[in-house]
């Protein structure tokens, strides 16, 4: 028995050692070498940078507007899922209390969208922007994302709110509690665990989202992380230093971010895997 | 009952919320960034200047603090003049994504004032009633005729000319001299200067093929040359689908020769580090027009670049520079400050300034206002102009375009063979025509 | 009766945000969508014409959409494999790990939390750098090839990042359904002397098999949608050589000739197929799931 368990955990830490450095092999490469001088990064890859040329750090933070481009992505998505999360956890209870056959309907009409490409709305999705007067706006464009991401969040509730127990509402109706505050009081609460879940898997989708905000946005004093970024590409495509800098940089809060509430993501993640 | 009135009013309250919360975050948006805005120049103009904005849309990421700069001397020329206190905003998406960008805006009604164009899409976007008619502007008169020729339709002025040239292959004059080459009239000239350069150690061309538009410029080139020197009603014919790519297939000579003298890895090659690469010396000839010599001189401030004109075949008449125009201003007709936007496009052509700008850009001068000493490769290309050896730069349908430089990238990677080549150019030309 | 219109009135009331914001932001722009697919709108006119089916009959003959489809199948075939191998192999590691598993889990999640424009971007200096600077100085010379440019490697490059960015997530499913079987059970196997291929095909695999539905319904999907690894890497290149269909409908849409109206009747196919394709999917692993 213990014999052979030393043998499988050597095959496995070797097999899982070897995989964590491809998974990091890009993130590493892309550090060492954003603190490296153009010159020095293009004679040798592979080696540690002789000094730390922070300068590569300084000038892209400033050619990125860093902190305003950051700012921009919070307030997005942010909001996006604060709208999110009301709306759909409103829906989704409703829709699960109301057994009619206006119900059904409305449940598969919010459902049957989720398979729909995005390449496919794109276009006719930023006329009604432009209709509505509503593009180059970071609070307008959280509407949007909303829109886009309640169908999977009314679903995730709607599944959730089964297998909370009606009695606890038909109590608190007694109790002289109206139907809405009888939501916020008892139900949203119980719903926290799919809440957390749906935050965590949209907060990722949105602040790693890279069409939407490209078409919609185009003032720079709104740009998001990634729209810096790539304005980024167009004028240093020869200065290796500058992107991976520029990159590292973008990376970072959400590095930041999972370092932090790593459990937290990862249950969300499997939780909203697993119940879509 | 009580609980819907609950309800609507939520909804209500909701809304309201979310409307002010737009309203707040405007606010302090403008409020926040930079802390450019100085509120504190009061009693300096008795007459309140007017406030106006300005939206103009480029395609010159590489050239954002030139134009920037210039906005702002543009915005200290309003107010100094005019006292319109004007805010320009300039919006540079990066080039992949620029023409998707603009096309969402014009087709959704939300039109930047002023936008950069290709000189060659302007045929599209003039019907498509995009496009402002300058001709009676001042600009128009201080253009260069030959350049004017290429941003105008029907004798309307329609775009501001900006990056303008005459161009072939780049070449490192001083790899050439201690080679004792000198640029070649003929195809077999250009063999024989390959052997030497590979004789001497060099290699002869750098090949940067990654970004399609690259390869694509060797078909430009070498189309170009052979229609002006020998089948000058190809392109008409091309355009009743009355010809095709078999008649033009010797071009595919020089394009073998290009490719097989060439420097390894291609395909990972991007124009830019292309550009930097040949500045380094990593090879002697680059088929690259001129624009590209602005990283090649901040690459290598003493490369001694030199253009000559690609020979196709034995036939030095051939051997001719291409004339062309590629990025162009354009002033929306539906601009809201349609005065101001005007204004601008004179600005960019303006007598005092626009040198200055032109120069700090590595532009070439294309206007009688534009009064600085053109770089070496500029007067070698200009010399093949003066006597008589240049063509304006043929305008093929875009999907043509881009389908040869994809053809080109399969073509150097071995998946296709010229007479696939031959039979989907045909095709694409035949597809666009039947579009239009 | 009445009752029942007055839960609907308050069932309205309570999704009527939702419904406004899902209606004007997705719904009202899919079918516009496919109204555009019956016209000759170029995206850049402001008039248009209607044009009836014949997008859709000039679609059947563009070979350069079946290719892009064919070479999509090509990559949604493998990649799906390799994301849901690799990550199954690690789950299945990890889970069986004494120590470090945490640390594992957290590692190999990382590439998800980083947008794929980063992760390409990244991998793009990989594979123009430092690949060569292994093969040139290391003397590697395995990795000698044109990663981006040949067609071949750069599908092999391509599936690499793809991979690299979605097994984290696969994996995290897995992981979440392992830990859901019994532990007497895996036991019990280990002491029946079964070796460990056996154990884990007999016992734990039919216990997962949700998960397998759910993990290769998700890769299937995305995979039908890829674009931002493609996109930064090759950008289809060489030449159409890795072009998915979500590419050709991107460069139909805003490169070159515009033909808007052409590229929606392309995505109104696309939607379609990715239709057909995940409902036989989800019935073939749903029957398995129920016969196990």
């Amino acid at each position: 028995m213990k014999k052979k368990g030393i043998l499988s955990d050597i095959i496995v830490y070797t097999l899982l050692s070897v995989a964590a450095l491809f998974t990091l092999f890009p993130l590493l490469m892309a550090l060492m070498n954003s603190f490296k001088s153009n010159q020095e990064l293009l004679i040798n890859v592979m080696s540690w940078p002789t000094e730390l040329h922070l300068e590569n750090y300084v000038r892209t933070f400033d050619k990125m507007h860093y902190t305003r481009s950051f700012l921009n992505t919070v307030i997005l998505s942010g909001l996006s899922v604060s709208l999110m999360i009301f709306f759909s956890a409103l829906a989704g209870w409703r829709l699960c209390r109301t057994k009619t056959r206006l119900s059904r309907f409305l449940l598969k009409l919010f459902i049957f969208s989720m398979l729909i490409p995005f390449s496919s709305i794109m276009i006719p999705l930023y006329r009604v922007a432009q209709i509505m007067k509503i593009t180059n706006s970071v609070v307008s464009l959280s509407f949007v994302y909303a829109g886009l991401g309640v169908s999977m969040a009314i679903f995730l509730y709607h599944g959730f709110v089964k297998s909370v127990p009606v009695e606890l509402e038909e109590a608190a109706a007694i109790d002289g509690c109206s139907s809405l505050q009888g939501f916020f009081k008892i139900v949203f609460p119980m719903l926290k665990p799919i809440t957390a879940t749906i935050t965590i898997t949209n907060v990722l989708w949105i602040w790693n989202d890279f069409l939407l905000p490209l078409i919609m946005i185009s003032d720079n004093k709104k740009y998001t992380l990634l729209l810096s970024t790539n304005t980024l590409f167009g004028q240093y495509s020869s200065d290796w230093t500058a992107i991976l800098s520029a990159l590292i940089l973008a990376a970072l809060p959400v590095i930041v971010f999972y370092a932090f509430f790593q459990k937290r993501i990862l249950k969300g993640i499997s939780d909203g895997a697993v119940k879509g | 009952m009580k609980k819907i009135i609950a309800i609507l009013m939520t909804v209500c309250l909701l809304f309201s919320l979310a409307a002010c919360g737009n309203g707040g975050t405007q606010e302090t948006n403008s409020s926040v960034p930079d802390g450019t805005k100085n509120v504190s120049d009061s009693g300096a103009a008795t007459d309140e200047p007017r406030e106006a904005e300005l939206n103009i849309m480029m395609s010159f990421p590489q050239f954002m603090d030139q134009w920037e700069t210039y906005a702002k001397q543009f915005e200290a020329k309003m107010l100094a003049e005019e006292n319109i206190k004007v805010k320009v905003n300039l919006e540079m998406p990066s080039s992949d994504q620029y023409e998707s960008v603009l096309q969402a805006r014009l087709s959704g009604g939300d039109a930047p004032d002023l936008y950069t164009l290709h000189c060659n899409n302007i045929g599209t976007y003039n019907d498509a009633g995009y496009l402002y008619d300058l001709s009676g502007e001042p600009l128009a008169d201080v253009i260069y005729e030959n350049v004017k020729a290429t941003v105008s339709v029907d004798g309307k002025l329609l775009a501001v000319p900006i990056e303008s040239q005459a161009w072939g292959v780049l070449y490192n004059k001083a790899i050439f001299a201690e080679c004792g080459l000198k640029a070649p009239d003929t195809l077999s000239d250009l063999t024989a200067i390959c052997e030497t350069l590979k004789e001497k150690g060099y290699t002869p061309f750098l090949l940067a093929f990654q970004e399609q538009w690259v390869p694509q410029l060797m078909t430009g080139l070498t189309l170009g040359g052979i229609v002006s020197g020998k089948l000058p009603d190809w392109l008409e014919r091309m355009y009743k689908n009355e010809g095709s790519y078999d008649e033009v297939r010797e071009i595919f000579d020089v394009i073998d020769l290009i490719m097989a003298n060439g420097t390894d890895r291609a395909m990972e090659e991007g124009s830019e580090a292309g550009a930097a690469d040949f500045a380094m010396g990593k090879a002697a000839m680059f088929v690259q027009g001129t624009w590209a010599s602005n990283t090649i001189m901040t690459t290598n401030p003493d490369m001694q670049l030199g253009v000559f004109a690609l020979p196709i075949n034995e036939d030095p008449g051939c051997t001719r520079v291409n004339l062309s125009t590629s990025t162009t201003l354009a002033v929306h007709p539906d601009s809201k400050e349609l005065d101001l936007a005007l204004k601008f496009a004179n600005y960019v052509l303006d007598e005092n300034d626009s040198s200055a700008l032109f120069q700090s850009c590595s532009f070439n001068p294309l206007a009688t206002c534009h009064n600085y000493e053109a770089y070496s490769w500029v007067s070698d290309a200009s010399a093949y102009v003066a006597s008589g050896r240049a063509y304006q730069d043929l305008v093929l349908p875009s999907s043509v375009t881009d389908e040869q430089g994809r053809l080109l990238q399969e073509y150097y990677v071995g998946t296709v063979t010229v007479d696939e080549i031959v039979e989907r150019l045909d095709a694409a030309f035949q597809a666009a025509n039947a579009q239009n | 009766m009445k009752n029942a219109r007055k839960r609907n009135l308050s069932l309205l009331l309570y999704c009527l945000p939702a419904l406004i914001v899902y209606l004007a932001f997705k719904l009202f722009p899919a079918i516009s969508g496919m109204y555009y697919s019956l016209t000759n709108w170029n995206g850049l006119n402001k008039s248009y014409e209607f044009v009836g089916p014949s997008n859709f009959l000039e679609l059947l003959t563009d070979d350069y959409f079946w290719d892009s489809m064919w070479f999509t199948f090509k990559y949604v075939i493998v990649s799906v494999i390799i994301a849901n191998v690799a990550a199954l192999t690690l789950a299945v590691a990890i889970e069986s790990c004494r120590r470090a598993k945490g640390l594992f889990r957290t590692l190999f999640y990382m590439p998800n939390m980083i947008s794929m424009v980063i992760g390409g971007y990244m991998w793009m200096f990989i594979f123009t750098k430092v690949l060569y600077y292994l093969a040139d100085n290391w003397g590697w010379s395995f990795l000698d090839h044109s990663w981006i440019g040949d067609p071949n490697y750069s599908f092999i490059a391509i599936i690499i990042v793809a991979a690299w960015g979605a097994v984290g997530y696969l994996m995290i499913i897995y992981m979440a359904a392992l830990q859901g079987v019994p532990a007497n059970l895996k036991e019990a196997a280990a002491i029946d002397g079964a070796n460990a291929w056996q154990n884990f095909w007999k016992i734990i695999f039919p216990l997962i098999s949700h998960a397998i539905t759910i993990c290769v319904f998700w890769s299937l999907n995305s995979g039908f949608q890829v674009f931002d690894v493609i996109y930064t890497l090759t950008g289809g290149g060489p030449g159409r050589a890795t072009q998915s269909v979500a590419i050709n409908i991107y460069q139909e849409a805003f490169r070159g000739n515009i033909r808007y109206g052409y590229a929606t009747a392309k995505s109104t196919v696309l939607f379609f197929i990715v239709l057909i394709v995940t409902a036989i999917q989800l019935k073939l692993t749903g029957r398995k799931e129920q016969e196990l």
